[in-house]
């Protein structure tokens, strides 16, 4: 026990000192405020700690800083934005791409047949380039046939914030679905052929690399998941005006949680497209991965420019938290289930269900989840290990390069996720990535970089400190010796936060959660 | 057996053939006005008597790069031969701007004046730095350092000091002394930042090859050995600090004389993160590579913001992706690498 308080001092003291700071900082507050502003905090720390988290696990596991990862965020928001405000591009989206999947996930197929095939020197050289140029095309064709209603973000009427103001009020109007112009077969096989010629074009690539006997086994899981995307897909396709129909009569509540999966399996598919095609390459230059990761944050910030305009737009709140009836605001928790308040009454003071209820317990849900997944399961315990120490894991005979785009994959989910869980709190524009991204990293290291529990910690630690000094920028504080409170402007809010990360780093350079190296 | 050539002789002859690009270089850029004048039939006397026109122009262009070169290549110096990772770096070259900019504004102090106040300003800052680097490594320094120049950023842009930086619009009408005025003076002043921009590699050059520089490469590669070896590591990444400090500050200060306002902006992360893209594209620790990224940087973004306008920063990504995935030690490690193997 004594043993315990002396190895933790530094950080116990810490810990002390910043709860008798959060305790002197309500002193001079109301109930209420302090009880609003406790809970906005934790709202802001919980979409902190869903970027950080995977932040956290991704530098932990591969030593890689993402600084990509607020895109991702960003990115989960705007998906998550087009399933549930545009239903109808989503569905027409939905079967060019899982089309295009089933060729990749077919992957190993085609490197087993290819190891079948011989080929001379100079054709083993230039196949794969033929066959990605003819994929290239093919897919340049066939894709464009598919009919897919969009939106202008150019023109008013038909851009974003428009469809975002009418399903807030009501009256949303989805355009008439485009007719298919081409025969559906020849689109669909295309794809299918384009896809599989290309996978099987990188397939050629990476064998071109690689010296010795390539295995000729042909797995199973790959094709059976092929099959059922494939099954998926042609639903999607000739379902899909019966799917846009269920997916508008489902109601906001029904697509926003839609959207909140949707978002987390494309952030999920992207973290583990993107680890294996550009990260990968690149583990034993560690300052180019820091390069490579900015380069793809400029490439989605621009792609998300390009496909939902520059402007700023938000998200409309599902039915679930905008009951605005006579029994609202609600003063029980029987009373909000019943009429679904968009605010409760809490000690005197009207708290938001979406910002101050909702994200906290999605944070919470997301956090015993990730951190049951890390402390009972199997690869819980590889990704631990590998934290700890990736060679050893992989001298054990375990596929570390398998658990590394899983875990990079799911650490992109979870920023995914944050992103459409703030989009309808703080609204959707291109520069939210790079403040939450800020406000991970800051999270990160106070939190000791590596640590699960540290980045929660550190999270909610930036989220409360951020909207207490907000808060005290309204009605001011009382420091002794100075006549007037002292009220900080805006711009100082950033900067307690940062002044926060310095003096925990100084302090305890490992973070507060940190192992010492 | 080498008994025709004299030793001396032979010197030059090897000093020739490892500088003589650079010393070609050097000409070119010096001549480099007026052989534009000649392809745009524009007269000597008018570049000398600084007229309007594409040698102008081209010019202002070119300092640009030679500013972003001195800068690079004093984070090249911190981050690619010591090995210490700063996200603040940006801080240096806005401290630098920023001082220049009221000094020139609000005290109207002299040329002379403002260079010894920039090295002043370059070693407070550094040993700022200085302070917290015992205590924090690798990713926590830079952690750290970014958390400084965020501070700094945050605190130039306080209204409570419009009077001297200009809160968030910055530094406006600075009023530059004629010597070296940009608009009346360019060509001097291209000719100044050339000499510049070459001195500064001259000195990195000799640092990076004397006894110091190589215990900072030393700490590089493998800093408990160099603490074993006797050497104390602080003296020696505090010396690259400072050096690379006030090189930052002087390409700050003629950031404000050619500019001459100095925004906000060049506080922020992202100043830090193109000193880290121009030698990540140059070469990590080439100190050649920080001057060819710097060219290819600037004039890379100018070619396409003047080509596509808008989707000029998806092309930059592009381009950056594929730098690194194809060029994997930037464009002067990667050439020093396959020349490396031919000769072998």
């Amino acid at each position: 026990m004594t043993g315990t308080l002396k190895k933790n001092r530094t950080q116990l003291i810490t810990l002390a000192a910043l709860a008798f700071l959060l305790v002197t900082a309500a002193q001079g507050l109301e109930t209420k405020d302090w009880v609003i502003t406790v809970l906005r905090g934790l709202s802001v720390g919980m979409v902190t700690f869903l970027v950080a988290s995977g932040l956290s696990l991704i530098f932990g596991l591969m030593d890689v800083l993402n600084l990509a990862h607020g895109e991702m965020f960003m990115l989960g928001a705007y998906v998550g934005w087009t399933v549930f405000v545009r239903p109808d591009t989503f569905v027409d989206i939905l079967a060019p791409l899982l089309l295009l999947f089933v060729g990749f996930i077919l992957t190993p197929l085609w490197r087993a047949l290819l190891a079948r095939v011989r080929f001379s020197g100079r054709a083993a050289q230039l196949w794969p380039w033929m066959a990605a140029i003819i994929a290239f095309i093919i897919l340049g064709l066939t894709l464009v046939s598919f009919p897919i209603t969009k939106w202008d973000p150019e023109v008013y009427a038909e851009s974003p914030i428009t469809f975002s103001l009418a399903l807030d009020q009501g009256n949303l109007a989805l355009p008439e679905p485009k007719p298919f112009e081409a025969a559906p077969i020849i689109a669909i096989l295309g794809t299918l052929a384009g896809s599989s010629l290309l996978a099987s074009a990188f397939a050629g690539f990476g064998q071109r690399k690689q010296t010795g006997r390539m295995s000729q086994h042909i797995p199973r899981g790959p094709v059976i998941t092929a099959v059922i995307l494939l099954i998926l897909a042609l639903a999607a396709f000739w379902g899909n005006d019966a799917l846009t129909e269920w997916l508008i009569n489902i109601g906001t509540t029904g697509r926003f949680f839609l959207a909140m999966g949707v978002a987390t399996v494309a952030g999920f598919v992207i973290g583990g497209v993107m680890e294996t095609t550009m990260i990968r390459p690149l583990y034993d230059r560690p300052m180019y991965q820091l390069m490579i990761t900015l380069g793809i944050s400029f490439i989605i910030i621009e792609v998300v420019r390009a496909i939902w305009g520059r402007p700023e737009f938000t998200m409309p709140k599902a039915a679930l938290f905008s009951g605005r009836g006579d029994a609202c605001p609600a003063e029980s928790i029987g009373d909000l289930i019943a009429n679904q308040c968009s605010t409760v009454i809490l000690f005197d003071g009207r708290i938001r269900t979406y910002n101050e209820i909702f994200i906290i317990l999605v944070g919470l849900i997301v956090l015993i989840a990730v951190g049951l997944l890390l402390r009972r399961t199997r690869i819980g315990m590889i990704i631990r290990a590998g934290v700890q120490d990736s060679e050893m894991v992989e001298a054990l005979g375990i596929n570390v390069r398998q658990v590394f785009t899983f875990v990079f994959a799911l650490g992109v989910a979870l920023a995914s996720l944050g992103g459409v869980l703030a989009a309808p709190s703080i609204g959707l524009s291109s520069v939210m990535g790079g403040q939450f991204l800020l406000l991970a990293l800051i999270a990160l290291a106070i939190g000791g970089l590596t640590s699960f529990p540290g980045a929660a910690a550190g999270a909610i630690l930036v989220g409360l400190i951020q909207q207490f000094i907000i808060k005290y920028g309204q009605i001011g504080i009382n420091i002794p010796f100075l006549d007037e409170p002292f009220k900080p402007s805006p711009p100082l809010v950033p900067a307690s936060v940062v002044l926060l990360m310095v003096i925990i780093l100084l302090v305890l350079p490992n973070g507060l959660f940190g192992r010492s190296e | 057996m080498q008994t025709a050539i004299s030793p001396k002789q032979n010197s030059t002859k090897a000093w020739l053939k490892d500088n003589g690009g650079m010393i070609g270089l050097l000409i070119f850029l010096a001549a480099f006005p007026f052989i534009v004048a000649l392809f745009e039939g524009q007269p000597f006397t008018e570049v000398l008597a600084n007229e309007t026109g594409n040698a102008k122009f081209l010019q202002g262009l070119l300092i640009e790069v030679f500013i972003l070169a001195i800068y690079a290549i004093s984070y090249d110096l911190i981050l690619g031969i010591t090995g210490l990772l700063s996200f603040g770096h940006a801080m240096f070259f806005a401290a630098g701007a920023y001082f220049t900019g009221i000094a020139f504004k609000n005290y109207e102090l002299g040329i002379g004046a403002t260079l010894v106040g920039i090295v002043v300003l370059g070693i407070v800052q550094a040993i700022l730095f200085g302070i917290v680097l015992p205590r924090v490594k690798g990713i926590t320094f830079a952690l750290v350092t970014l958390g400084m120049a965020s501070m700094f950023h945050i605190i130039i842009q306080a209204s409570e000091l419009a009077e001297w930086t200009g809160a968030d619009v910055g530094l406006q009408g600075v009023t530059t002394p004629d010597l070296i005025n940009t608009s009346t003076e360019r060509f001097r002043l291209y000719l100044i930042t050339l000499m510049v921009t070459f001195l500064v590699y001259l000195v990195y050059r000799r640092f990076v090859d004397s006894p110091t520089g190589r215990v900072c490469v030393a700490i590089r590669e493998n800093e408990d050995r160099a603490l074993m070896l006797g050497y104390n590591t602080f003296h020696f990444k505090l010396a690259a600090l400072i050096l690379s400090s006030i090189t930052a500050a002087l390409a700050g200060f003629f950031h404000t004389v050619h500019q001459p306002i100095v925004s906000p902006n060049v506080a922020g992360l992202g100043w830090t993160v193109a000193a880290l893209l121009i030698i990540l594209m140059g070469g990590v620790g080439t100190l050649s590579g920080a001057m060819v990224g710097a060219a290819v940087f600037r004039l890379l973004e100018f070619f396409l913001d003047k080509q596509f306008g808008e989707n000029a920063n998806f092309l930059l990504g592009v381009i950056y992706v594929l730098l690194v995935l194809f060029l994997p030690f930037g464009i002067v490690g990667t050439w020093r690498a396959k020349r490396f193997r031919t000769q072998s």
